[in-house]
């Protein structure tokens, strides 16, 4: 996982008040929200983190990028960042 | 395979319409069918209930952008509704053979492809059929990025859902357009109409006054309601905000690159200026949301509270009568 995809992770975590999530166990592809996601986050965590992710980096996730493609997996959402930022 | 332009949508109405167009040779951006289709709203009807909450609706009634988009002068649309099951897949095939997309109204809940998280009982979800190899329909369903399949017995279950705004196997299909689309006019009555539903209406719960009365309610919610009762509904308020659809700020975010793209071919300045607002605008819903979802969450954050929030969609109703007032002013002057 490169230092932008953990950071991002840490971010999450925080924002989300996940205090017994093991990072390493997370991999870059891991389904971020909902059901399947290791960290049981859902979709009014996924709005919490779209706005964070906008307040700190200053990328909106728009209606052409909504929260549902950005957020499917940590790499998803660094890339996104990377590319938009 | 046959061929149809399948791109992927934030909002599955306006997706189809852009699709089905583009098929036709008419290119078009979803943001463009969604503002010509006059799809922004805000409603909060609390005397209809979901799941025992009031109904809010941040964007236009199922069906209505795809039915001002059919009255476009030079466009036919064909619709119909089935009350037998048999016969309306037998309609489908029959489109098909001819080599016409066909567009559906279905039940999300009874799509296998949908993941099972996401299979709730919505039942205005629009998708294309654009094929069939053996009993497996080719479907574009916009808000996927690629071409699904779907099996028939699951399509027809889809199509005959009931409930709630049930399809009644709904299909449509656009039969003519014209050589060359002139959007122009288009996006004007889109933009007028629009304008009609935020400021004109009189009734109270609807357009920038809707989003004022929903605020005044909203306020008084932990007392009228008890603290658990009122998170509940501050969730729902959320929930079909920010998860059904694109949600209010998504719809916001939408319209807003709508009147990007309008100001270039207008070559009007003011509709970039609007746009600019109309992100502002969804900024602020989204602070909204994020602040509601933290009160629901049990993680509010010290300045987090009923009367921030109430205070946050003011500042939406404000922003909002600004932009779709100046925007009313300026259709005025491109009769």
């Amino acid at each position: 996982m490169d230092p932008l995809q953990r950071e991002l992770l840490e971010l999450i975590c925080t924002t989300c008040n996940l205090h017994d999530v093991d990072l390493d166990q997370i991999g870059p592809d891991a389904p971020l929200i909902g059901p399947d996601s290791p960290l049981g986050t859902d979709s009014l965590d996924a709005l919490e983190i779209a706005v964070t992710v906008q307040k700190e980096y200053g990328v909106r996730m728009d209606s052409e990028n909504t929260s549902r493609v950005v957020l499917q997996s940590v790499a998803h959402l660094a890339d996104y960042i990377m590319a938009n930022r | 395979m046959p061929d149809f332009p399948h791109n992927q949508s934030a909002h599955c109405e306006s997706g189809v319409a852009a699709n089905l167009l583009t098929h036709q040779g008419i290119p078009m951006s979803e943001a463009m069918a969604f503002g010509i289709g006059g799809g922004l709203f805000f409603g909060y009807l609390p005397f209809i209930r979901i799941n025992g909450l009031p109904l809010v609706t941040y964007r236009a009634a199922a069906g209505h952008i795809l039915h001002r988009i059919a009255a476009t002068p030079g466009v036919h649309m064909v619709e119909k509704k089935f009350r037998n099951q048999d016969e309306a897949m037998a309609e489908l095939d029959r489109a098909l053979a001819a080599g016409i997309p066909v567009g559906l109204q279905t039940g999300v809940f009874w799509l296998p492809y949908f993941p099972k998280a996401l299979r709730f009982h919505f039942n205005a979800h629009n998708l294309v059929v654009y094929g069939k190899e053996g009993n497996d329909y080719l479907i574009s369903d916009p808000v996927f990025p690629e071409p699904v399949r779907c099996p028939a017995q699951d399509l027809a279950r889809a199509r005959f859902a009931s409930g709630a705004l049930a399809p009644k196997g709904k299909m449509y299909y656009l039969t003519q357009v014209p050589a060359k689309l002139e959007r122009r006019p288009l996006i004007v009555s889109g933009i007028q109409s629009v304008c009609r539903m935020m400021l004109a209406v009189p009734f109270p719960l609807i357009g920038v006054k809707g989003i004022r009365f929903l605020a005044g309610r909203m306020v008084r919610w932990p007392q009228r309601l008890g603290q658990d009762s009122a998170d509940l509904h501050l969730g729902h308020v959320v929930r079909m905000q920010e998860e059904i659809g694109t949600g209010g700020g998504g719809f916001r975010f939408m319209y807003a690159a709508f009147l990007q793209e309008s100001a270039e071919v207008m070559d009007a300045p003011l509709l970039h200026n609007c746009a600019a607002s109309m992100t502002t605008a969804g900024d602020t819903w989204r602070e909204f949301a994020a602040m509601a979802a933290r009160i629901c969450k049990k993680r509010a954050r010290p300045d987090d509270s009923y009367p921030a929030m109430a205070e946050c969609l003011n500042r939406c109703a404000a922003l909002e009568k600004t932009v779709f007032t100046e925007l009313r002013q300026w259709t005025k002057q491109h009769p």
